[in-house]
């Protein structure tokens, strides 16, 4: 043992070297190594508290002086001047040396009073156990006792019957006999013969009779094999490990699992030998029968760790799990069941129901779960000019809902995605979404439009066909056009200022403008209060256009019939002005105090198309 | 050439001046109005010249259209010169309201006894920019040009015989076609003759047919309530028929309620500077 070693090297060094001061520490520091209990036969446990290290004392060189006095002989030592630089080292080193002893002393104290806890725990468990034994023992000598004495009793009683019985029995047959004599004495001869043949017949069956003459009970006892198989499991169990109490299952950790895993974690309730764990789940479905017949499957993972990590499960899925302990002794009770969640599986962008302007953008997405989530983190990154992806610039987190307005900034370019997220963690990253912040950027919405309306692919140009839909085949919803053949476009809900094209020909009669997402749908644009718009109607000689409010429009003339319509919308100002965008050429301002968002509209009073053009940085002249 | 300042106000934080000088075209004296925004104290301004209707001077425009604000806004200098030669004593100047003083109809005349003073065309489209350009803080390379009545008929044809000339022109109630007008006919006569050719190179609607240069884009208000246009002296429908078919771009509006007068011009002077702003400042 290294202790023996050292304390028989370098301490020896030192007693030889300072014998008064350093002798006493010395001999208490050797007291305490003789303090260590061995107790029982047992191995001394050797903990692990570095103390190899903090032994490692160096050789000393011989010029160790004592701090004492001369009495050691070597009074060369104390000779001044240069020795004294080597004085005060050899003196810090000694000091040092005597810190690492104490340190080590203070370690033995420590591994002493652990051992003490040890033995006082092994104590206490011995004792109750044989305190179990015995009285298991006295019990069975109690049962044991009272099932004799039950038998005695009971066979006593039945010797007691069958000599009553015998008795009976004897005094029957002297009764007969006494009558036989009698009748045998009997001087009346007439008397005699007739009742002797009834009495010889009953003598004569009598004799035949046979008499029992056995014990009705036996004679011994009957003594069963003790049964004392528990009695000796419990001796057994004394020497043996006890097994296990439950493990207490943790709940989950934040980010601990994805999508198709869970990294659980327990521990044990006390200070159990614990060979191996069995780690049991099952999933959580939600419409679980009330009968456990068609009960979901559990699964079952054997670990030797106090934690493991569970693979191969559904996203966004509850779990049930609980764990147990084994030994050789056996299997603990399950623990309680705790419930995990995985991390639900990433939400899907929207991109048709997008939308953004220079200071702001609109996503919706879809949750990509089929049970709720907690909430969702939306991630953004600027691409840069070279096109290069940046690092994720953004992130907010807590959407409740499926959308989210962001702030960005003009002239930018940026990839948004989202995640979703339960106690589980945040699921992977959506598809992002490439969002330019150049212009006012929205799709048309859909299921405004008049049933007569159809849309090209790319969702930007509508068209009026020609041929007549019968009343009938027109599927009118709640929230389309029913007249003016129209629809809404979807516009981001930011006030500031808009700007867009529409691209129309020559011929095609259209209304273009503005107009409160309520508008009437039985109405048509421009005719009521809550729409404004540029018409256009083509008669066989010319071109007529109208600025319709409420009905009302201004009597002008336009002498060139615009193709490409810019339509520029200023909340703060409230005002909505269109131009000739080809020509740059002001056409009309309209002026409103817009007391709600509003949504660009497009009609189609005959049969053409119209195309809209948007995310188009607005011309300085737009805004003047 | 000497300007001789007559008077001056500060106005909208500009100044509202008039001067005077010996107008070489016109031989005579002419006063013209100008409006110098406070940009021009630091900064070349372009320069918006105004040409006023019958019987007008130079300084109605100046105290009752309100153009001031606005010009001062867009950092615009606003030139509004005199409607015709004055003093030059000539006989039946003043006979008529419609014809000779107050009323010189933006053309060179050629007839006597009118040729040799009555060259408003040439002092409006030559002599007056020069003047301007030579005495004030100006971009001479940007002007527009704008007018009422007689003036948005001289604003009309300098524009469309001076292609690429004017950035921007816009006008209230124009006489646009002065050769089916009587008004026209009646100033034509005198001041050009009787042949009729010679009066077209005047008449705006008639430009129009065969303008060709830089793309225009013109500004035309008219009260509906006018009573000109009732007497057909304006007659606008012939224009704006021949610029849907030359493709020249015109917006046009009829505005309800509104009359001749200044009242009218007062009420749609901002819209045309900013108008004109959006060229001139481009």
């Amino acid at each position: 043992m290294d202790l023996n070693d050292i304390r028989g090297g370098r301490l020896a060094v030192i007693s030889e070297e300072s014998e008064q001061q350093d002798f006493s520490r010395e001999s208490s520091t050797m007291e305490a190594y003789n303090v260590v209990p061995e107790p029982g036969g047992r191995t001394f446990q050797r903990f692990s508290v570095n103390t190899n290290e903090s032994l490692r004392f160096e050789p000393c060189e011989d010029s160790c002086p004592s701090p004492t006095g001369a009495e050691d002989g070597r009074d060369d030592v104390f000779e001044k001047g240069e020795c004294e630089g080597e004085i005060a080292s050899i003196r810090n080193q000694l000091q040092g040396k005597v810190a690492e002893m104490e340190n080590f002393a203070g370690h033995l104290e420590e591994i002493f009073l652990t051992v003490e806890e040890n033995f006082g725990r092994q104590e206490q468990h011995l004792e109750q156990h044989y305190n179990d034994v015995l009285q298991t023992l006295s019990q069975r000598y109690d049962d044991r006792e009272t099932g004799l004495q039950e038998e005695k009793k009971s066979k006593l009683e039945s010797l007691y019957k069958q000599l009553v019985a015998c008795g009976q029995a004897l005094d029957t047959s002297k009764e007969l006999i006494e009558t036989a004599q009698e009748v045998y004495r009997c001087q009346d001869e007439r008397l005699f013969l007739k009742t002797v043949m009834p009495i010889i017949k009953r003598v004569e069956e009598f004799a035949k009779e046979d008499i029992d003459l056995s014990l009705s009970t036996s004679l011994e006892f009957s003594t069963p094999l003790a049964d004392l198989s528990d009695v000796k499991t419990m001796m057994d169990s004394i020497n043996v490990v006890p097994a296990p109490s439950a493990p207490v299952i943790n709940p989950q950790l934040p980010n601990s699992a994805t999508q198709t895993s869970l990294h659980v974690c327990w521990s044990l309730f006390s200070d159990d030998t614990v060979e191996y764990y069995e780690l049991y789940y099952r999933p959580v479905l939600e419409d679980t029968p009330a009968d456990s017949t068609c009960a979901p499957q559990e699964s079952k993972v054997k670990v030797k760790e106090t934690h493991c990590t569970v693979t191969d499960l559904l996203h966004n899925a509850q779990y049930e799990l609980w764990v147990t302990a084994t030994n050789t002794t056996g299997i603990s009770p399950a623990s309680e069941k705790a419930l995990y969640m995985t991390v639900p599986s990433p939400p899907a962008i929207k991109q048709r129901e997008c939308s953004s302007c220079p200071e702001a953008a609109l996503i919706r997405w879809e949750s990509g779960n089929t049970n709720p989530v907690d909430s969702y983190i939306v991630e953004l990154s600027e691409t840069g000019t070279v096109g290069a992806e940046s690092n994720i610039t953004e992130s907010i987190v807590a959407v409740p809902t499926c959308q989210c307005l962001i702030q960005l900034q003009a002239g930018r370019q940026y990839l948004i995605s989202v995640r979703a997220v339960n106690i589980g963690g945040p699921s992977d990253r959506s598809d992002a979404i490439t969002i330019s912040t150049t212009g006012t950027f929205f799709y048309l919405l859909e299921d405004t439009a008049h049933p007569c309306l159809s849309m090209s692919e790319d969702g930007f140009t509508i068209f009026y066909g020609d041929e007549e839909l019968p009343i009938t085949a027109m599927a009118f919803e709640d929230n389309t056009f029913t007249r003016c053949v129209a629809i809404l476009g979807d516009l981001i809900p930011v006030r500031g200022r808009h700007y867009w094209e529409v691209e129309v020909d020559d011929e095609t009669e259209f209304r273009v403008g503005v107009a409160y997402e309520d508008t009437e749908r039985d109405g048509y644009l421009g005719a009521n209060g809550s729409s404004w718009c540029m018409r256009h109607i083509r008669t066989p000689s010319r071109h007529k256009y109208e600025f319709l409010h409420n009905g009302w429009s201004p009597d002008l003339r336009i002498t060139v019939h615009p193709v490409r319509i810019g339509v520029a919308l200023d909340y703060d100002r409230g005002t909505l002005r269109f131009f000739n965008a080809n020509l740059e050429q002001h056409l009309h301002t309209f002026h409103c105090r817009f007391h709600n968002y509003v949504h660009p509209c497009f009609s189609l009073d005959n049969p053409g198309a119209l195309t809209v053009h948007n995310g188009i940085q607005a011309p300085d002249y737009t805004f003047i | 050439m000497a300007l001789t300042q007559v008077s001056s106000n500060k106005c909208a934080g500009g100044f509202q001046k008039v001067f005077e000088h010996d107008s070489t075209e016109l031989k005579c004296k002419m006063k013209f109005a100008i409006y110098l925004p406070p940009k021009a104290e630091t900064d070349k301004c372009p320069v918006l010249y105004w040409l006023s209707g019958l019987t007008c001077t130079e300084q109605n425009f100046i105290t009752k259209a309100g153009s001031q604000l606005a010009a001062a806004e867009h950092g615009i200098i606003v030139v509004a010169p005199d409607t015709s030669p004055r003093g030059c004593n000539i006989e039946g100047e003043d006979e008529s309201w419609d014809f000779g003083t107050g009323a010189g109809f933006y053309v060179n005349a050629t007839q006597d006894p009118w040729k040799t003073n009555y060259r408003m065309y040439s002092y409006v489209t030559e002599e007056l920019p020069k003047l301007i350009n030579a005495n004030f803080s100006t971009d001479p390379d940007r002007m527009s040009i704008s007018g009422h009545s007689m003036g948005g008929h001289g604003a009309l044809i300098c524009a469309l015989k001076n292609p690429g000339k004017y950035k921007a022109v816009s006008a209230f109630a124009p006489i646009c076609n002065p050769v089916q007008c009587p008004w026209g006919q009646k100033a034509f006569t005198g001041y050009l003759g009787a042949d009729r050719s010679a009066w077209e190179a005047y008449d705006a609607t008639v430009l129009a047919a065969s303008y060709s240069g830089p793309q225009l884009d013109i500004l035309i208000d008219q009260g509906r309530d006018d009573q000109f246009l009732s007497a057909s002296q304006l007659l606008p429908d012939n224009l704006i028929a021949v610029c849907s078919e030359k493709k020249i771009p015109v917006v046009f509006r009829l505005q309800p309620g509104y009359d001749h007068s200044y009242f009218f011009i007062y009420s749609f002077i901002n819209d045309h500077i900013k108008h004109h702003a959006k060229y001139l400042n481009a």
